[in-house]
Parts: C-alpha cells; sequence; structure tokens
C-alpha cells in the first residue's frame, strides 16, 4: 500500500520530466533562448529597480533637496558637452551620465531603469486581466454554443470594430488622466482576441473524443469545461499572453507617448520618449535609448512566445 | 415495421438487460444565415433489438452505417429524435438525474481511438482517481491509489505505470487503461465501439483475451461494435449488421456466418480478405460505394447495390422480420448457404 | 528490358539495410539490416506489425528519408546501381520513372487545388515516348488501350521524331487520362478528369493514385498500405483491381501491409518484418502452411481466424521492442519460448532453409 505522500511525489515526477521535455525543446532554438535571456534580464532589473535606483532622482523637485538643477538639461557630462566612448572612465563619477540626461536633467539610465517597473506591471495587469476575461467568455461561449455564444461574439465585434486610441480619449476625458484609465481602456481594446482564440480552442477541444468518454464517465459540465478543455486549450493563450506583453508595453508607452499621461515627469518609457522628441535634435539620444529600449523589450516578448508556441505545440510531443 | 416490434416485446419479455425500440438519431443539416434545417444525417433510422444477459452482441457494418451514433445514442451522449433505449427497465432519453447516476455507472464505454479517448495532460493514477471521485465509490487518496492498483493489475497493468502519461503508453496499453476505467464502478454492460481496430493483431489479441476473461470474471454484457468480420465472430453470440443506418439483420453467429439471408451481409462476408492463400475465393464484389445517409434510397436502402433487387424492393421498404431468432430485412428469400459452403471448403 | 528478364531474376536488392533516427530520447534503430529481395514481374508483400519499419525501408528505398534520419550501411540495388550513393536529383528523376509509388492517404500526395485531369496530364506529358507510342498506336473512333503501351515501354527502341505540336499533346494527353482512368476501372471517366480531389470518395482517390502510378510505366510498384484507411467492401475492390492489374502491368509490386489476410490474398512471396529486420520470406503458400519463424508462427495464431475458430487468441506475450534500447541480438527473443544463449548475442542472419523460403533465426 501507498501513503499519500508518495503518490503525490509519483504524479510530480511525471509532471517534471513532461517539463524537462519542454524546457530541452525550448533550449534547442538559439533565437527562443535570446529572447528568454532578454526577457529575464529586464524583468529582474525591472523587480530590483528601487534597490538599483534611487526612485528619489525621478522626483523633478526636491531633488538631494535643493533646487531642481535645470543646468543639467540634456547632456552627457557635467563639463564635457559629449564626450561618450573612451573618455568614458575619465568622467567616471557621479557627473557622468552613461545615456545622457533628460529634460529634467535626471539621468536617464536611471529614469529607464525606473520606468521598467512601471511598463511591465501595467502590461502584465492589462494581459492578465484581458486574456482572463477573454478566454472565461470564449471558453464558455465556445462550450455553450447556441445564443449565447452568438451574443458574445456580437459583442466580441463591436470592441474588435472599436479604435483603441478613440476609446482611451474618450475615457481619459470622462476620468481624468490616471494611469487606471488608462489601464482600462487597453484592457476594453485587448481582451476581444482572447474569446476568439479560446472559442476556437475550446470548440476543437470539446469535439475531441476523450470529452465525449468524461461524458460517458458522468463527468458534469463544469469539470469537463475547466479541468479538461480549458487546461488543454489553455497553450495557446499562453503563447498569445506572452507575445501581447510586449504588444501592450507598446500600446501603453505609445499613448502615454502621445500625451495620456497623467504627469510627464513620471519615469515611464512613453514619457522619456516624449520628452525626448522635444529635443530629438539637441538630445537625440533621450528618445532613442528609450525608444530601444520599448523595441528591445517587446521583441524578446515576441520571440519568447514564438518559443512557447513550438513547445506546447501538441504536434511535438510523442 | 410494426410485425418485428411486436416480435421484439414478446421474445424479450423484461429480462433482457439492453433493449432498443425504433430507435432514431437524425443529424440536421443547417444552411444559409438563418441557419434553416435543409435537410437530415439520417445516421441511426429505426434500429430495434435487444441484449441478452451476459452474452456480445457484435455489431458489424462499414464505416458511415451508423455504429458510432448507435452507441452515442445509447449513452446518450446525442440526443435520440425518436425511440427508446431501455437499460434494466428505464427509458435512458428520458432518464431523470438519479437515474443518469446509476446509469453511468452501470454502462460504460470503450471509444475506438485509444489515443484519444485520454485525456493528454492526464496520468493514469488522476484519471482513474478522477472516475472513483465522479461515482463516489472510494473516500481518501490512499483508498484510490490501492484501488488503482488492483484495476490495473485486473487488465494486465502494474504500479509502475500509474504515473505516466497517455502518450506513455501504447495503444494497446491504453485501451487496458479505458477499460480500467470503465471498470472503476460496477460496470455490467459495455460497449466497446471498435476497440482494436487502431491496434496491431498481436496486441488485439491479447486485448480480445483481456475482454473475454473480464467478461466470464465480472458476469459483463457487451455489445461489441467492428467493421472486423473475423474479430466479431471471435468474440460474439449473436451479430446484428447494419447498413445505412438500419440492421439489416441480425442472428446467432453461427447462423449468419454460415446461412446468412440478407445480399448485403453474404457480399460483406465474401469481401473479407481470409488469412489464407489458398482459399478458393469467390469473386462477388459489392459495386459502388455506400450511399450518403442524407439521401438514403428510397424502398430497400441496399437496392442501389444489390444484384437481387427486385421492382418491389425499389419501392417498399422491407421490415425487419424475425424467424426463429434470426431477423432478416429483405424482400428476396435467397439462400446464400451453399454458397457460402463453397467458399469454405477450399483448404490444402 | 522486360522480354529479356527472366521472372525469377531480381529487380532490386537491399543487402543489410541500416537507418537510424536522432531523436531527443536517443538514436532510434529503426532498420536493423533489412535483406530483401524484389523478383520480376512478382508480387511482394513486406508484413509487420506498425513501427517494424516498414514504411522507413520504403522511404530509404525511394530517397525520400527524413532529415533526422541516416543511413548507417547497406546498399539498394536497382539495375546494378546502388541508390543509397544516388543524389536527390537522380532519385527524384528514378522515382518519375521507374519507382511508383501509392501511400495509405491520398490526399497527402494529391494537390488539392487541382482537378485529377490536370495532375494526371502533368504526369503523362512528362514522358514523351509515352505520348509518341500513343500516337503511333492510336486509332480514330476507338479508345486508347494503356495495356498496349504498357508492354511497349522500352522494348520499342527505336528512336523516334520526339516533337509533337502542343495541341497535339493536349489532345493525345486527354485521351491517354481517360485511358489510364479506364485501366483502373473508374467509370465516367471524363467527369472524374474534371473533378477535384475532395470530390472523390476514398476508393476511388485510392483508383487515382493508382492511375497516376501506372502512368509512369515504373518497373517497380510500391503500395504502401494502401488498403487500410478504406472499408472492407472498398477493400476487396481494391484488392480486385491490383489482381487483374498484375498481369497487365510490366511492374514489380512491393506491396506494403500490416495485414496479414491482405497479404494472403494478393502476393506471391510474404517477407515478415520484425523489430527493423525481415524475419522471414517465402511463398505465401508456404509461409502460411508452415512458417518457420517463430515470431511468424505466433503471429497467424494471433488472427482469429472464421474458418478455423478458437475460443482463446494467442498472444504474443511482451511488447513490441523499444527502438531506442532494443534487444540485443535476435530483436524477438524476449518475447520468444525457444530463446537460446546464441540468440542473446547475435543477430541471426536470413538463411535459405528449404529453396525459396528463408528465416532469420538460430532454430533452423
Ligand atoms: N454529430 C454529427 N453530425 C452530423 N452527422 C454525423 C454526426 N455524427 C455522425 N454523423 C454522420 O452519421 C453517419 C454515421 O456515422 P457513425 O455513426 O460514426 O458511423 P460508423 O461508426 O458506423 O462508422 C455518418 O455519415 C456520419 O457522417
Ligand atoms: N521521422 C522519424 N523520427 C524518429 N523515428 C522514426 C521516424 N520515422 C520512423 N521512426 C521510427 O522508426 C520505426 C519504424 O517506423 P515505420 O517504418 O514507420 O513503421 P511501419 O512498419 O509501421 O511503417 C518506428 O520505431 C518509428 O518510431
Ligand atoms: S532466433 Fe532465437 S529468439 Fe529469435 S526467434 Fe529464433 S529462437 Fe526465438
Ligand atoms: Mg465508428
Ligand atoms: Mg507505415
Amino acid at each position: 500500500m501507498q501513503k499519500d505522500s508518495e503518490v503525490r511525489r509519483g504524479e510530480w515526477e511525471a509532471r517534471l520530466a513532461d517539463i524537462k521535455y519542454m524546457i530541452h525543446l525550448f533550449r534547442k532554438n538559439p533565437l527562443v533562448m535570446t529572447g528568454t535571456i532578454i526577457s529575464l534580464f529586464f524583468i529582474i532589473v525591472a523587480l530590483l529597480a528601487n534597490f538599483i535606483v534611487d526612485p528619489r532622482l525621478a522626483t523633478t523637485e526636491g531633488y538631494t533637496g535643493g533646487s531642481y538643477p535645470f543646468e543639467r538639461k540634456y547632456m552627457w557630462s557635467a563639463n564635457h558637452p559629449i564626450v561618450w566612448g573612451p573618455d568614458i572612465a575619465l568622467h567616471d563619477g557621479p557627473e557622468f551620465f552613461y545615456l545622457g540626461t533628460d529634460g529634467w536633467g535626471r539621468d536617464l539610465l536611471s529614469m529607464i531603469i525606473l520606468a521598467l517597473p512601471v511598463d511591465l506591471y501595467n502590461a502584465f495587469i492589462i494581459v492578465v486581466v484581458a486574456a482572463l476575461l477573454g478566454t472565461t467568455l470564449g471558453a464558455l461561449a465556445g462550450y455553450a454554443g447556441g445564443i449565447f455564444d452568438e451574443a458574445v461574439l456580437r459583442i466580441t465585434d463591436v470592441f474588435f470594430a472599436f479604435p483603441g486610441l478613440v476609446l482611451a480619449l474618450v475615457f481619459a476625458s470622462m476620468f481624468g488622466r490616471s494611469i487606471e484609465t488608462l489601464q482600462f481602456a487597453i484592457i476594453l481594446v485587448w481582451w476581444p482576441p482572447y474569446v476568439r482564440l479560446m472559442r476556437g480552442q475550446v470548440l476543437s477541444e470539446k469535439e475531441k473524443p476523450y470529452v465525449e468518454a468524461l461524458k460517458a464517465l458522468g463527468a458534469g459540465h463544469l469539470r469537463v469545461l475547466f479541468r479538461h478543455v480549458m487546461l488543454n486549450a489553455i497553450y495557446p493563450i499562453l503563447v498569445q499572453a506572452t507575445m501581447d506583453l510586449g504588444g501592450v508595453i507598446l500600446t501603453f508607452s505609445a499613448l502615454m507617448f502621445l500625451g495620456f499621461s497623467p504627469s510627464k515627469s513620471l519615469p515611464e518609457l512613453g514619457n522619456l520618449a516624449a520628452d525626448g522628441y522635444n529635443a530629438i535634435f539637441s538630445a537625440p539620444w533621450v528618445i532613442l535609448f528609450s525608444g530601444l529600449t520599448m523595441l528591445i523589450i517587446s521583441l524578446a516578448f515576441n520571440l519568447v512566445g514564438d518559443g512557447l508556441r513550438d513547445v506546447l505545440d501538441p504536434r511535438l510531443r510523442r | 415495421m410494426r410485425s418485428h416490434v411486436i416480435s421484439t416485446k414478446n421474445a424479450v419479455k423484461t429480462i433482457d438487460p439492453l433493449v432498443v425500440k425504433n430507435l432514431k438519431v437524425w443529424f440536421p443539416i443547417k444552411s444559409g444565415v438563418i441557419q434553416k434545417t435543409i435537410g437530415h444525417v439520417k445516421a441511426v433510422d429505426g434500429v430495434s433489438f435487444s441484449v441478452k444477459k451476459n452474452e456480445t452482441l457484435g455489431v458489424v457494418g462499414e464505416s458511415g452505417s451508423g455504429k458510432t451514433t448507435l452507441a452515442r445514442a445509447i449513452l446518450r451522449l446525442v440526443k435520440p429524435t425518436a425511440g427508446e433505449v431501455r437499460f434494466d427497465g428505464i427509458n435512458i432519453p428520458k432518464a431523470n438525474r438519479q437515474q443518469m447516476k446509476t446509469l453511468r455507472q452501470k454502462v460504460q464505454i470503450i471509444f475506438q481511438d485509444p489515443y484519444a479517448s485520454l485525456d493528454p495532460r492526464q496520468t493514469v493514477s488522476s484519471l482513474l482517481r478522477e472516475a472513483m471521485h465522479i461515482h463516489g465509490v472510494v473516500k481518501s487518496k490512499s483508498e484510490a491509489t490501492e484501488k488503482s492498483l488492483k484495476l490495473l493489475r485486473k487488465v494486465g497493468l502494474d504500479e509502475e505505470h500509474l504515473y505516466r502519461f497517455p502518450h506513455e503508453f501504447s495503444g494497446g496499453q491504453r485501451q487496458r487503461i479505458a477499460v480500467a476505467r470503465a471498470l472503476v464502478a460496477n460496470a455490467e454492460f459495455l460497449i466497446l465501439d471498435e476497440p482494436t481496430s487502431f491496434l496491431d493483431v498481436s496486441v488485439q489479441a491479447s486485448v480480445l483475451n483481456l475482454l473475454k476473461d473480464l467478461q466470464k470474471d465480472l458476469n459483463l454484457t457487451y455489445m461489441f461494435i467492428t467493421h472486423n468480420l473475423a474479430v466479431v465472430h471471435h468474440m460474439s453470440n449473436r451479430v446484428a449488421v447494419m447498413y445505412l443506418g438500419k440492421i439489416v439483420e441480425l442472428a446467432d453467429k453461427n447462423t449468419i456466418y454460415r446461412n446468412p439471408k440478407h445480399p448485403y451481409t453474404f457480399q460483406l462476408m465474401a469481401a473479407i480478405p481470409v488469412p489464407n492463400p489458398e482459399a478458393k475465393k469467390k469473386e462477388i464484389l459489392l459495386e459502388g460505394d455506400v450511399p450518403s445517409p442524407i439521401n438514403i434510397p428510397l424502398g430497400c436502402r441496399f437496392h442501389p447495390r444489390c444484384k437481387y433487387a427486385k421492382e418491389k424492393c425499389r419501392k417498399v421498404e422491407p421490415n425487419l422480420v424475425e424467424k426463429d431468432g434470426h431477423f432478416v430485412a429483405c424482400h428476396s428469400e435467397i439462400d446464400f448457404s451453399a454458397e457460402m459452403r463453397t467458399g469454405e471448403s477450399a483448404d490444402g | 528490358m522486360s522480354d529479356k528478364r527472366n521472372a525469377k531474376d531480381t529487380v532490386l536488392e537491399i543487402k543489410n539495410l541500416k537507418v537510424n533516427f536522432h531523436t531527443y530520447r536517443g538514436e532510434v534503430k529503426a532498420l536493423n539490416g533489412v535483406d530483401l529481395k524484389l523478383c520480376c514481374k512478382e508480387v511482394l508483400a513486406l508484413v509487420g506489425e506498425s513501427g517494424c519499419g516498414k514504411s522507413v525501408t520504403v522511404q530509404t528505398l525511394i530517397g525520400l528519408l527524413p532529415e533526422n534520419a541516416s543511413v548507417l550501411e547497406g546498399e539498394i540495388i536497382l539495375d546494378g546501381d546502388n541508390l543509397i550513393n544516388k543524389t536527390k536529383e537522380e532519385m527524384r528523376i528514378l522515382r518519375t520513372h521507374d519507382l511508383a509509388i501509392v501511400f495509405q492517404d491520398p490526399m497527402t500526395f494529391l494537390n488539392p487545388v487541382l482537378t485529377i485531369g490536370t495532375q494526371l496530364e502533368e504526369v503523362v506529358t512528362m514522358d514523351k515516348d509515352l505520348l509518341v507510342e500513343a500516337i503511333a498506336i492510336e486509332k480514330p473512333k476507338q479508345k486508347l488501350d494503356f495495356t498496349d503501351l504498357i508492354k511497349m515501354d522500352d522494348s520499342a527502341t527505336e528512336p523516334k521524331n520526339l516533337k509533337i505540336s502542343r495541341r497535339e499533346t493536349k489532345r493525345i494527353a486527354k485521351r491517354l487520362c481517360a485511358a489510364i482512368l479506364s485501366l483502373v476501372k473508374l467509370p465516367d471517366q471524363e467527369r472524374i478528369l474534371k473533378q477535384y480531389p475532395f470530390e472523390l470518395s476514398g476508393g476511388m482517390r485510392q483508383r487515382a493514385m493508382i492511375a497516376m502510378a501506372l502512368a509512369r510505366r515504373p518497373s517497380i510498384f510500391i503500395a504502401d498500405e494502401i488498403t487500410t484507411a478504406l472499408d472492407v467492401t472498398i477493400q476487396a475492390q481494391i484488392l480486385h483491381l491490383l489482381k487483374e492489374l498484375r498481369d497487365k502491368i510490366d511492374a514489380s509490386t512491393l506491396m506494403i501491409t500490416h495485414d496479414l489476410s491482405v497479404a494472403a490474398e494478393t502476393a506471391d512471396r510474404i517477407a515478415v518484418m520484425y523489430g527493423g529486420n525481415v524475419v522471414e520470406v517465402a511463398s505465401s503458400v508456404v509461409l502460411f502452411r508452415r512458417p518457420f519463424h517463430p515470431y511468424a508462427q505466433m503471429l497467424l495464431k494471433a488472427i482469429p481466424n472464421i474458418e478455423n475458430p478458437t475460443s482463446r487468441l494467442e498472444a504474443i506475450p511482451g511488447t513490441v521492442p523499444e527502438m531506442i534500447d532494443p534487444p540485443p541480438g535476435c530483436r524477438f527473443h524476449p518475447r520468444c519460448k525457444y530463446a537460446m544463449d546464441a540468440c542473446t548475442k547475435k543477430r541471426p542472419r536470413l538463411k535459405e532453409v528449404e529453396k525459396g523460403h528463408e528465416v532469420a533465426c538460430y532454430l533452423y
């Protein structure tokens, strides 16, 4: 006779072997690995941002207690306006800025580091809420079919047709410019694809013989849907969500860039880029570096999503 | 139609565990924006039979003849358009929740495709445990594990297989797992829908042996669906032959193989390849393809492929008529027994 | 070529063919030294359970092994050439002329957006000789008979005027297509030529595939499980067709099947495969009367037989060997009741025990 703990261990070992195999598949593609390493790097930096950089640097007033040092606007180093390259070592120190400073004279590198948690956190929240909402609705619609399915599809279509920018504008004018408003607006635009994706998945999954087998066994609809069908259908959603993380970061910062930002001085990639845009000729590095960061993050997440798609592809399973 | 319904009633009384009466399953074909029904796929089109306690009723027919749909209708996995399915006297299509709960324990099904009928993300242990949980037959996890092991041994697997995923098993082993799951509660009646058609012959042999052993040990009643006539001959006591959603002949195994009365049965027998290169096979070929169950031919549904079709066959649908337990639905009363024997007598 | 060949001549010989696949879980030793001879104008059935290497043998033969496969050892001799050493392009040419193959699922080889006629015409017009010969023998107002053309292949060697106008090509190709379809007993050829693959039933599609293969006038015709996906009655029709064709066509046939009964119905000789080896070869009558290899013996007992019923089937104990880590020596030895010491050490090679009856087993 076996004890409960042994039961669990056997179960775990089986799942672990499965995961190991997935990791193996994942590691085979160098591009995907690059994407993973980059995204992990950004996530770790974001998590540690407040330790790496003093968040007080971001404040435009009260910087080191004194007045705001306007004389450091858009520069590389206090003494040499543009010295970058082999001379860096000479100018290392509190007065040297690796990526220059922004319009407020804040160190751009520090600001980008402080921006990472803001952007990643918001993207994460938006994607999770959109995916949860869309997936649940899609799963229910696909599984139930009939009028409910039809109704959900029509509603989704309406939201599909809505331009996100207009929606954000409307919200901003209704509720004022705040991060929450922005989140809300973006979620409203990002959930419909998940409905379609999940609905399609569930439609094909629910026709599979194992579902019929479960029903013959007497399993109820909730069990079939949530324990089996959704678990088997969820993988493309994970792929989509990973890819969307990149997309949402771009959308979020684009909206911030366009002026939906509640505060111009908030360290956020779109905000920083907007600031750089104002000085695109005198200080091109600001928009360059903040823009590059956005690009690299969203690309990295896309690569991870691509890799996940391959790993979770059922055809690759033995 | 009337005559055989009455005759089954008389012969059956109440002892037969499964009685199916005039069962019809029509799938509507919808078209256009307003999803108007423009016709029906008559997958099962008026089927009546009964299965006796502890026997194996074989059901044979080409693919598309409605075998799987019949099985699904019996289990209420699809809603019948008309007719009755009585298990232990309870009409399954109209059974209430409580009755369904017991029925789901007693009547089980094994599906054709072992590669698709198990949830790919569940280990054997968790799928057996789930089945026990649904039927409420065990209380604790350790009891479930113990029972799972017992079941696995019963179907010829053991402990080491408990924590594996379906993809780690061969087809034969997966069918064994499916059988184990079907036996979790007190199954009495098993519908076997082509359980070995995806398996190799040597594996098929061991699964068939297992099924025979289990039937004896646990007093099971089987409905064995297949398109393989040799397998159905090996497994069954009685055989029903289906064509386009109807049973065209039903009789004792030996009767149907030696003395078929329906031309379709006869030609189906002739089409089976025999594992004997020296057999002097009669070259009786069934011409043409199976017609679509959407446009079922008028009269006898077999007449476009039948060599013996008469004028009457094109107009009037023959009823399934019983004579000494031999049910046939055919207007021409032809005796094929002589021809069957010439085919058999060839040997080396 | 055909008239010079003797019925007993070997057209194709596979010698000690070893093929591995590289996978995550390790090297899959799929073929472990396959030996096979195909004689002129015979039907040889390659029989075995799934995973024993039948399809890999065929893939190697026609030069279509997947990327992760490698041929370790062995030769495939066709007309004195070793096919293993041929380039991809040479193999492609060979496939269009000498080796014709039909698979279980015709939809993988038929182009779904082209009509049957277009696809068949493409095959026919590739063979200029065929067109010339067809023009030579055609009679107005009379149907072309493709069997006449098959017999003419290679034998009529005198150089011909290979210049045919486009219109002429088109016209004769149309007639040829109809002739080929009637060879495989497809009725109403004009209509079928205009249809798309999905409009045909499974049996008709398989006939169309056979037609396309035969249109090349191949010297070797390979049929890989062509009736497996069909119903018994349709299977019977196709098997019947194959039997009829065998006298009409000029090819040697390699018939792959997992079904012993199908092999019994169609083949002259049967080769039984197990775990990447051919373990027994004999004429089909002899193999069914007196199988020598323990595996073949048990396999015959495992099929339910209507003529000769038993209450229990004799299942083969154990399971098919894992090809990554196969048993050493004879791959059947863990399941064999006669296994001896020698069986676990060295692989038995095919040995002629009786005339025309070869077995790979230490018992003989
Ligand atoms: N859910 C369904 N909707 C529409 N047609 C169906 C459905 N299920 C089965 N059919 C049709 O019913 C006929 C019988 O199918 P089936 O019962 O699966 O036959 P068999 O099991 O004998 O091969 C087929 O023509 C099939 O296409
Ligand atoms: N592309 C492949 N990659 C890895 N292993 C393969 C591949 N193709 C075939 N095999 C292995 O080779 C063996 C023989 O396969 P195959 O020739 O397809 O069998 P069959 O006799 O059923 O046609 C099997 O064990 C199979 O797992
Ligand atoms: S060689 Fe040995 S193990 Fe293999 S089949 Fe013959 S007796 Fe059995
Ligand atoms: Mg079926
Ligand atoms: Mg194969």
